[in-house]
């Protein structure tokens, strides 16, 4: 059964980009256009895991991840974040506070993407929640 | 009263043919410099002339050695006369000769006697001189012209002399006196400028925003100016200096001094501190401290045990502060802007790179994206440096009176099309009046592109855009009027700072977040104009733009 992925960015196309790069890898890909829409996509469609853009309307992707890692039927969701303000937000901070195992910064490569999304899904990478747990 | 001066030691051998006019001694006066009279510098003395009564005394004590030996001689010459008449009345021939030689002696005494008088009369012409130069003031004194016109009796070589040297002596010091004087005035014109430049330096100190606080080297708070001490909560009034330590405001700043008094380096230390102020604000302070050398360790006599003052001025960079967090913010948010097309641009050409695209349509799609994003990056930068070009007043404002009807006009043609092709109507409603304005043409022809521009943007499809000009009071006005999404009250006062999107809209255009701030900058900063807003949710919205009129004329 192939993996279901959320892609939550307000940048079009850059939400068409990734969700192509995923389709080809033959992931069920769901996409959000903002925090909000992507807590509701989550709820309905519940994903394996979740990369997410930092700033986006309604509801930001940090109060996205607090909201995965608070709510315990989404607890262990692993979330991938991705943002234009790489330097002013701390790896250690996301993880612990918001439980995001993983921060890339934009402009960022889909295929890198792919690779740490993958990487996550094995186990490699460990999500936050159980790391911090 | 004659004012001498001269040698005090020989004061008995010159002052005594004086004394002997009757003049009285009053005193000695030290020497022109203030010291005690020396050896051999001319001190001054004071005689007085004589009063009425003692020149009775003088003539009578005249007349009475005068008596005696003119008696004698009238004794003498009448034995002699008788002598020599009748010789046989006679008491001998012995006392004939006798009687000639005693009235030859009191002849001489006689002549001495007269020649005494003679010179004392010469004595009282010297002292009328005297009398005559003491009535002279000090301008007169010292004009050698004025002093030879007082006539002197000629004949006593001595009193001449005297006089003379007097005379020389009264100039002299009378130069002197005037030296002096003139020197006084000097040194109060020096003392009076320094006690402006006093005052001036207070007034300077208590004028200054900056608090300045100073420590002598005994740690004490010496100066404080009003600034420093409404900061700091300190009193430094009169002999009351506090102790360093009881700045307990800012721990900081005692420190500070205390370390530059003991350093004795002259090079200056900063640090950056915050403080409360009266409101109890908080503002951001640069603390510079550097020390006072006193004035004997600038004249070289350095003690190493002991320590200096300093004095600390504190500077409020608040404002400074919030350039540079607005400078940050504003880096961060250009570069948050940038890299949404860069991620975009780098995305699919990577999806490219990797034959990830297998089909025609596909492959055009991703080309035609980054060609969108490579375009929007493009703008973004124009944005970018235009504003910064007006803000640095770079670019050269070439301003002409011009009629605002046809500005807007050619703002109307440029934008037509594109209202057109989304559907939307956008017509004008123009005053009928010539509007004049001073203004640079490429600006504000901008400026009105980018209203209309955004109305149409944020306008649906079959929704109006109006473009009016009218003419109030000295002021005209432009206003773009759209039907479209509308703004909420907090975005209203947003909205026109640079990079501010609203969230909800920005999908329905793509925009840089930067042409309104472009337009209040042409419109306030460069026509120094105004521009407003008003707006409802869902009901439009009417930007306006107020300018200084240039005179009206019908049209």
């Amino acid at each position: 059964m192939s993996k279901r992925i959320l892609l939550c960015d307000d940048e079009l196309h850059i939400l068409r980009a990734a969700e192509f790069k995923f389709k080809r890898a033959g992931y069920d890909v769901v996409c959000a256009n903002d925090g909000q829409e992507g807590w509701e996509r989550i709820e309905e469609c519940r994903p394996d895991i979740v990369v997410t853009d930092c700033q986006m309307p309604r509801l930001s992707g940090l109060a996205l991840a607090e909201r995965i890692k608070t709510t315990p039927a989404t607890a262990n969701l692993p979330v991938i974040m991705l943002s234009a303000k790489g330097f002013e937000l701390s790896a250690e901070e996301l993880r612990v506070q918001y439980g995001i195992c993983c921060l890339m910064a934009k402009p960022f490569s889909p295929r890198e993407l792919f690779t740490r999304v993958e990487s996550v899904l094995t186990g490699e990478l460990q999500p936050a929640t159980s790391a911090v747990a | 009263m004659v004012f001498l001066s001269g040698n005090p030691r020989d004061k008995v051998s010159w002052t005594t043919p004086l004394l002997d006019l009757g003049l009285q001694w009053i005193g000695v006066i030290p020497g022109a410099d203030g010291r005690r009279p020396r050896k051999h510098f001319p001190c001054a003395l004071l005689a007085a002339a004589p009063t009425r009564s003692e020149k009775v005394r003088m003539i009578e004590r005249r007349a009475l050695t005068l008596l005696p030996p003119a008696g004698l001689a009238v004794v003498c010459a009448a034995l002699g006369l008788a002598w020599a008449l009748e010789p046989s009345l006679a008491p001998g021939g012995w006392a004939g000769r006798l009687g000639v030689v005693l009235a030859g002696i009191c002849l001489t005494v006689l002549a001495v006697r007269i020649s005494l008088l003679q010179s004392s009369k010469a004595a009282e012409s010297a002292r009328r001189y005297i009398d005559c130069v003491c009535e002279l003031d000090a301008q007169a004194l010292s004009d050698e012209h004025v002093l030879n016109t007082i006539p002197l009796r000629k004949g006593d070589h001595f009193w001449r002399e005297v006089c003379q040297r007097v005379r020389q002596r009264l100039a002299e010091f009378s130069k002197r006196a005037e030296e002096l004087e003139m020197a006084r005035a000097a040194a109060e014109v020096r003392v009076r400028r320094t006690i402006v430049e006093r005052d001036q330096l207070r007034e300077i100190l208590a004028g200054l925003i900056d608090p300045v606080v100073a420590v002598d080297q005994f740690g004490e708070i010496v100066l404080a100016n009003p600034s420093a001490e409404r900061l700091l909560a300190v009193k430094t009034d009169g002999e009351d200096h506090p102790a360093l330590e009881q700045l307990q405001r800012c721990e900081q700043l005692v420190s500070m001094l205390s370390e530059t008094r003991r350093r004795r380096s002259s090079t200056l230390r900063s640090a950056e501190v915050t403080l409360p102020d009266d409101e109890g604000k908080a503002h951001w302070y640069r603390i510079t401290c550097r020390s006072l050398a006193s004035q004997q360790e600038k004249n070289g006599a350095t003690d190493r045990c002991t320590q200096q003052g300093a004095v600390a001025v504190l500077t409020d960079i608040t404002g400074q502060k919030a350039i540079q967090k607005r400078n940050a913010e504003f880096v961060s948010a250009v570069s948050h802007e940038m890299k949404a097309p860069l991620s975009s641009i780098r995305a699919y050409v990577e999806l490219l790179v990797d034959g990830e695209a297998d089909d025609e349509p596909t492959r055009e799609e991703f080309l035609g994206v980054i060609n969108s994003q490579a375009d929007r990056l493009q703008r973004l930068i124009d944005n970018l440096l235009n504003l910064a070009r007006i803000e640095a007043g770079v670019v050269v404002v070439n301003k002409n009176p011009l009629s605002l009807n046809e500005l807007l006009q050619e703002a109307l043609g440029v934008m037509q099309p594109a209202a057109e092709k989304k559907q939307i109507s956008l017509t004008s409603e123009f005053s009928p009046l010539y509007l004049g304005v001073l203004a640079d043409r490429d600006m504000l022809l901008q400026g009105a592109i980018n209203l209309i521009s955004n109305a149409v943007k944020y306008t649906r499809p079959g929704g109006n855009v109006v473009l009016r000009s009218r003419l109030s009071d000295q002021e005209v006005i432009f206003e773009v009027q759209d039907t479209g999404v509308g703004l909420s009250p907090e975005d209203c006062q947003k909205v026109f700072e640079k990079f501010y999107r609203v969230k909800k809209d920005s999908d329905l255009a793509p925009g840089t977040g930067l042409g309104l701030a472009l337009v209040k900058h042409i419109v306030e900063d460069v026509h120094g104009g105004r521009i407003e807003v008003v707006s409802q949710l869902g009901q439009g919205s009417t930007f306006r733009v107020i300018v200084p009129g240039l005179g009206q004329l019908n049209a």
